[in-house]
């Protein structure tokens, strides 16, 4: 009796089990969006685009928390049978990477026009929207009025010995500010600021939210991350100051979130509607208003207060496509070499 | 007709069902690994890949040896008596299994960062490595001494009261329950192996991590499939000497097995040191890094967020853990068929069963993922769909079943299978009426314990679960890099209060069905 149950659940389960794998097959309009940015500020989107078009947003998040082996990788092995339509990039570098691999389709959107095209891709491989900007945040109980660092070269200066910190610079926007960097300030130079850092015993910790715990928490006094980062900690009424850096100097690298078109993937049509929903004034607005605070590309877009405008910044100027080869050199190199030294 | 002797036979079919089964578990990895080997390119062991497997040694050796030192004792003891809260601190205990060790770093993390930075300098490194992993192997190393203690026989116990009191029940327990218990710590140390969470968070390179990057930042495949055949390799040749010794030990149990079963007795004394001890771990290893995460709640609280997200995800939390529990054991009871008794081949299976869990589980995903892209569209019932997530978690978490199917096979009789085979039963009705009646308990643990371990992973289901089919562990871990720490907080509590009552409801199931 016991066995004819085992056996009767177990056929069961395998009718389950079949069935669970049809049922996924099921085909509506839908378009299937992979993005790297937090799955906290993405998805009011692309519920938006959902109520505005009737069309089902499947959304897959990822980020650079989760220390996963990335979407980015799941993409470039989808890549002759993409499952993706639309990916959404928090930053050009991993855009810039697919189109080098030839996962994207060039896409010209007509809601790209009043975007700075400063941010896009020539060829429309990937269209620039809404940024965040790297910033220096610091804890105001630590940093005296006056003192705050100017440029991230303050990382690495003697005042702030034992109390600075970075995320790792071989994951996500941080790798993109190490090679912003070597590109501004030459080879020489931006391994003199990196080893100064190590010299002067800053740490290098897991990713930009770590940084925001542990400036807020006061562990550290100043910390490189995105100004998203920020602004969740002022949300909370942490006690967190920011500083848009290098505004006399080389200026602050402003990171772009980046629209991609998969080649050949499932829903093409579907996927472009997406794109030209992301790219329009009332994304912008909305990532504006949202926790992310991010801010505008076009100077008609409204913002809250809080928001820093693209106007009252220096922004650093990078070509975004070189810096992702730079990078790959670079996390080769110097820099895989620097973090496994520090890290030891 | 075939007799039921058979199954106490050499054959050669033994021999190609291990193999076959093996080659299924990684088949997923063998494109990876196919790559490597063609390439013909070599990695270094020296420089920081060297220095990365040295510490992932350290900390999975460390974690071994803790979590069996504490384990061992506390699942005997918890198995032997009956005390106040038994039922409660064991549920509590288990927890962490459930919780992906990402997150326990996160908490133990937060809370040195709360208490300063003597609490961060303690709680970083290897030390920090060791405590994070140790929350998460040692409930193994519990359970499997427990159901170990379990299968007991009441005149063993008996017998050894009489000749020597309790401290004779207990040592001649822990001798009886070594063998399983430190194949569950082994287990437990080559599975810290492949996870770099805690090693990343807490400051310590270890090999993971160094694959995470060869992964993540570079983008070289190549590179990250040489470095986990040379871990592979490593945790291989270092296994093999352990599970020689320990495989014959395996069957033991076998010789005169007695199936009166023994009820746990209620002792003053043990009871007082069991309770103040399993309280402690509870408080050290589970309440503590649960403080550093739900904290934050004192800001807030963000329950209807985290309700939405837990109703979203949760039919495919369970499905993915059910499934994958079903894969694994029927699997693992398939592997126990085909190796029977024969030493060689058990050994053989739980070296490479060692081997197996130290890859690292994208290995396996970007397998699937190449098999699907390069598959005809109709295989994606089975290559891209939830199926494929359940395929994927059950082929990763197949050898922790293999080593419980191969111990339950172990403990059949002989001379059950002898008597069918002379009184003429045929094969079919004696694994009918005998054999699954029997492998039952050990199945359905190992199921539960697959479904544990697979609610727990997000590598994995990160790359494979179909759009918009995501699972609660993975939406904790999409949303906790920049939501506000109070929503953080609120989900953290509510997956540790479903991961509760789901532990509660399998305790209530088993006891019922017991009864």
């Amino acid at each position: 009796m016991k066995c004819y149950s085992v056996v009767r659940s177990l056929s069961f389960c395998v009718t389950l089990f079949v069935a669970v794998g049809c049922s996924d097959l099921k085909q509506n309009e839908k378009v299937i969006v992979y993005t790297s940015v937090d799955d906290v500020f993405a998805r009011p989107i692309a519920e938006r685009f959902q109520r505005a078009t009737g069309i089902q947003v499947e959304l897959v998040p990822d980020t650079e928390e989760t220390k996963s082996a990335s979407l980015l990788n799941r993409l470039i092995a989808e890549k002759g049978r993409p499952r993706a339509d639309v990916f959404w990039s928090g930053d050009p570098i991993r855009a810039a990477i697919l189109q080098a691999k030839g996962v994207s389709a060039p896409y010209r959107s007509p809601q790209a026009a009043g975007i700075p095209p400063e941010f896009s891709q020539p060829e429309s491989h990937w269209t620039g929207f809404s940024a965040r900007v790297r910033v220096l945040i610091y804890n105001r109980d630590l940093v005296p009025k006056g003192q705050e660092p100017k440029s991230v070269l303050d990382l690495a200066a003697p005042r702030f010995k034992g109390q600075a910190c970075i995320p790792n610079p071989l994951f996500g926007t941080t790798s993109m500010s190490a090679a912003a960097l070597f590109a501004k300030l030459g080879e020489a130079d931006a391994k003199k600021f990196f080893e100064n850092f190590s010299a002067n015993r800053g740490k290098i910790l897991s990713s930009n939210g770590e940084v925001r715990r542990r400036v807020a928490n006061g562990e550290f006094a100043i910390g490189l991350a995105d100004s998203d980062d920020y602004n969740v900690a002022r949300k909370e009424g942490k006690p967190v100051g920011v500083v848009y850096p290098d505004a006399d100097g080389m200026g602050t690298l402003i990171v772009p979130n980046c629209a991609v078109l998969i080649a050949n993937g499932p829903n093409p049509e579907a996927g472009k509607k997406f794109i030209d929903f992301l790219l329009t004034p009332e994304t912008e607005q909305a990532l504006a208003e949202s926790d992310a605070a991010q801010i505008p590309l076009r100077r008609e877009v409204f913002a809250p207060e809080h928001v820093t405008r693209l106007e009252q910044l220096k922004p650093m100027q990078v070509d975004y496509a070189q810096l992702s080869t730079l990078l790959e050199d670079l996390t080769r190199g110097y820099l895989k070499e620097w973090v496994d030294r520090n890290n030891r | 007709m075939i007799s039921a002797i058979a199954l106490e036979r050499p054959g050669k079919w033994r021999v190609v069902g291990v193999a076959a089964l093996l080659l299924v578990a990684v088949l997923p990895a063998v494109p990876f690994l196919w790559r490597t080997l063609a390439s013909g390119e070599t990695t270094s062991l020296g420089g920081a890949f060297g220095g990365a497997i040295w510490n992932s040694v350290v900390v999975a050796m460390l974690v071994a040896v803790t979590s069996l030192v504490v384990g061992l004792p506390a699942g005997v003891v918890t198995g032997l008596y009956e005390f106040p809260r038994r039922r409660v601190l064991l549920a509590v205990l288990v927890l962490p299994v459930l919780v992906p060790s990402f997150l326990w770093a996160i908490g133990w993390s937060s809370l040195a960062a709360r208490l300063g930075p003597a609490a961060t300098a303690v709680l970083s490194g290897h030390t920090g490595c060791v405590i994070v992993f140790f929350a998460e192997m040692f409930p193994l190393v519990l359970l499997t001494s427990l159901a170990a203690t379990a299968a007991l026989s009441g005149s063993q116990i008996e017998a050894a009261r009489l000749a020597g009191g309790e401290r004779a029940v207990l040592s001649h327990a822990c001798r009886y329950v070594a063998v399983p218990a430190s194949l569950a710590a082994g287990l437990g140390g080559v599975l810290t192996l492949s996870d770099p969470g805690p090693g990343q968070i807490l400051g310590l390179q270890v090999a993971a991590s160094e694959i995470l990057t060869s992964f993540s930042a570079l983008y070289d495949f190549g590179l990250a499939g040489r470095q986990c055949t040379a871990l592979a390799a490593l945790v291989l040749i270092s296994a093999m000497p352990l599970v020689y010794l320990a495989a014959p030990r395996l069957a033991a149990e076998s010789l005169g097995r007695q199936s009166r079963p023994f009820h746990p007795l209620r002792h003053r004394q043990i009871a007082v040191v069991a309770n103040v001890g399993l309280t402690l771990l509870v408080l050290s290893m589970v309440i503590s890094p649960l403080a550093g995460l739900v904290l934050p709640l004192l800001n807030g609280v963000e329950f209807r967020r985290a309700w939405s997200e837990v109703s979203r995800t949760g039919f495919n939390t369970l499905l993915y853990a059910g499934g994958a529990g079903m894969v694994a054991t029927l699997m693992g009871l398939l592997l126990a068929l085909c190796v029977g008794r024969n030493q060689r081949l058990r050994t053989v299976c739980l070296s490479v069963c060692l081997a197996m869990f130290s890859l690292p589980p994208a290995l396996g995903a970007f397998g699937i993922i190449d098999l699907a892209t390069n598959a005809p569209a109709w295989a994606d019932p089975l290559l891209r769909s939830r199926a494929t997530v359940c395929l994927a978690l059950g082929l990763r978490f197949f050898p922790v079943v293999a080593v419980l199917a191969l111990r339950a096979w172990g403990s059949m009789s002989v001379s059950w299978t002898q008597a069918a085979g002379i009184h003429g039963v045929p094969l079919s009705t004696y694994l009918r009426k005998v054999v699954i009646p029997f492998l039952v308990p050990a199945g359905a643990t190992a199921l539960l314990l697959v479904a544990l371990l697979a609610t727990a992973d997000v590598g994995t289901v990160l790359l494979l679960h179909p759009p918009g089919k995501s699972s609660l562990s993975l939406t904790v871990f999409t949303v906790m890099a920049n939501a506000p720490e109070s929503l953080v907080a609120s989900l953290c509590v509510a997956y540790v209060g479903l991961a509760a009552g789901f532990l509660i409801a399998v305790g209530a199931i088993a006891r019922r069905a017991a009864a």
